[in-house]
């Protein structure tokens, strides 16, 4: 099924990469480096230039921290998705928000997904995003509250419990007008999860292919990753890139990243491992 | 009846199909030939290998079997340069020159004449000796035309037609 993301429609066999691009003074990985407008203005060119299909743009960080109300939420924002759509006409705007509110004005601001990464906490999300013929995209934290971190949560299936949660949520935006074509699913790593319950989501990610949604996968430089192998932010390059291609392999269609050239690589040499994608250019031995 | 050239290398099979084709000038120069070819009818293949084969099932589909034309699926050699499969043999310019020449004048005897040992050093065998049996199978060559000479990975291949008289 084609996917269809706000203003811009792909085709069921491509992947495509989600470059992150904070509007915050205070994320894990940048630590605030486009923090600044036009920090952040210049960002969304440069992975525009490496290839990215999609920025997601946020403007709170999702770990606990100073309260973001809606206004500085918006103000942080939605003139920023503005001033990127006039900017760069073909290029898909997310924004992570899970504010219904927030949601509505970067619709009118010219954003094609609202990424809720959530789960749902705002149960009118989805009809901003119908209103707006928008995307969205359907996480699972395991009923968390937003910005809260996962304390001594235990499943009895976590991925059960991610395909059951995803599919209701992306079911329900459907039945509130959304698009089918416009419903992507996240597992949503580390999001109310410990690390093995994200590396489990990894190495079963297959099965959430298999419901038939689009994937989202969020693995960049994540807490699973560091401590799986005991390294900071800022050395989670490699295990990210290792866990890239699993979920590559399983399927996964969206990487919300923020190394695009690395990522891109890792994508399509797994694609093309995996018979979906041929070699670029492939001449040696048949000549 | 019409008579068209074309090599046998791999890439021409959609099986080894890249995203940017590394043979776009050559495929195209191939198709219109053989679109050429078939103006007039179906066409009978002429190979040497079992890969050669499968270009000639390709590129004839179901308009192959008995007919008017005949597509010959044939390359020259494959040392023309140290990246060559067969890495550089210096006579190879000579004897891709020789046959080319053959080809773009139409020349069945200086077809037949190919040296099959020379054509097996340099890596042009099975395929000399499917061009040397074109020779006696067609009438007197009344027009050619050369879509495409070159060996841009070290392989020679050619696109010619052939107008022959009966």
């Amino acid at each position: 099924m084609t996917l269809k993301l706000g203003r811009h429609e792909f085709p069921d066999d491509v992947t495509l990469m989600m470059a992150i691009v904070n509007r915050t003074p205070d994320s894990f990985y940048d630590k605030g480096a486009t923090w600044a407008e036009d920090k952040a203005f210049d960002r969304v060119a440069e992975v525009v230039d490496q290839g990215a299909e999609i920025v997601d743009i946020g403007g709170i960080k999702a770990a606990p921290g100073a309260f973001i109300d809606e206004d500085e939420e918006k103000r942080r924002v939605v003139s920023f998705v503005e001033r990127v759509r006039g900017a760069h006409p073909g290029l898909v705007i997310s924004v992570d928000t899970w504010r219904s509110s927030v949601g509505r004005a970067v619709c009118e601001a010219g954003a094609d997904v609202l990424n809720d990464a959530w789960g749902g906490a705002d149960p009118a999300l989805v009809d901003v995003a119908a209103e707006h013929d928008a995307a969205i995209v359907c996480t699972h934290t395991g009923g968390a509250t937003p910005r809260t971190r996962p304390f001594r949560i235990e499943y009895d299936d976590v991925v059960a419990s991610a395909i059951a949660d995803v599919t209701a949520y992306a079911e329900r935006a459907v039945a509130a007008g959304v698009d089918r074509r416009s419903v992507v699913i996240d597992p949503a790593h580390d999001f109310g999860k410990n690390t093995f319950h994200s590396l489990e989501l990894t190495r079963r990610l297959d099965e959430l292919v298999a419901t038939g949604w689009p994937v989202l996968v969020s693995l960049s430089n994540k807490d699973f990753v560091g401590e799986s192998l005991d390294l900071p932010v800022g050395e989670r390059l490699t295990g990210t890139l290792a866990a890239t291609a699993i979920s590559a392999l399983a399927g996964a269609r969206i990487y919300r990243v923020h190394e695009v050239v690395e990522t891109r690589q890792v994508v399509d040499m797994v694609s093309t491992i995996a018979g979906r994608r041929p070699p670029r250019r492939a001449i040696r031995g048949l000549a | 009846m019409r008579v068209v050239f074309v090599p046998s290398t791999l890439a021409l099979l959609p099986a080894y199909a890249s995203i940017d084709d590394p043979i776009s000038d050559l495929r195209e120069a191939v198709d219109a030939a053989v679109a050429w070819l078939l103006e007039e009818g179906p066409a009978t293949a002429l190979w040497g290998s079992g890969s050669a084969h499968r270009i000639a099932e390709h590129l004839l589909g179901e308009r192959g079997g008995h007919g008017p034309g005949l597509l010959v699926v044939a390359n020259g050699s494959a040392t023309r340069t140290e990246k060559a499969p067969g890495h550089l043999d210096e006579r190879a310019a000579g004897f891709d020159a020789a046959v080319g020449k053959a080809l773009a004048e139409g020349d069945q005897a200086a077809l037949a004449a190919i040296d099959t040992d020379l054509a097996d050093e340099l890596w042009a065998m099975p395929d000399a000796d499917v061009l040397r049996k074109v020779a006696g199978r067609v009438g007197p060559v009344t027009d050619v035309h050369v879509d495409y000479d070159d060996a841009p990975y070290g392989v020679q291949y050619w696109v010619v037609r052939w107008q022959c008289g009966s």
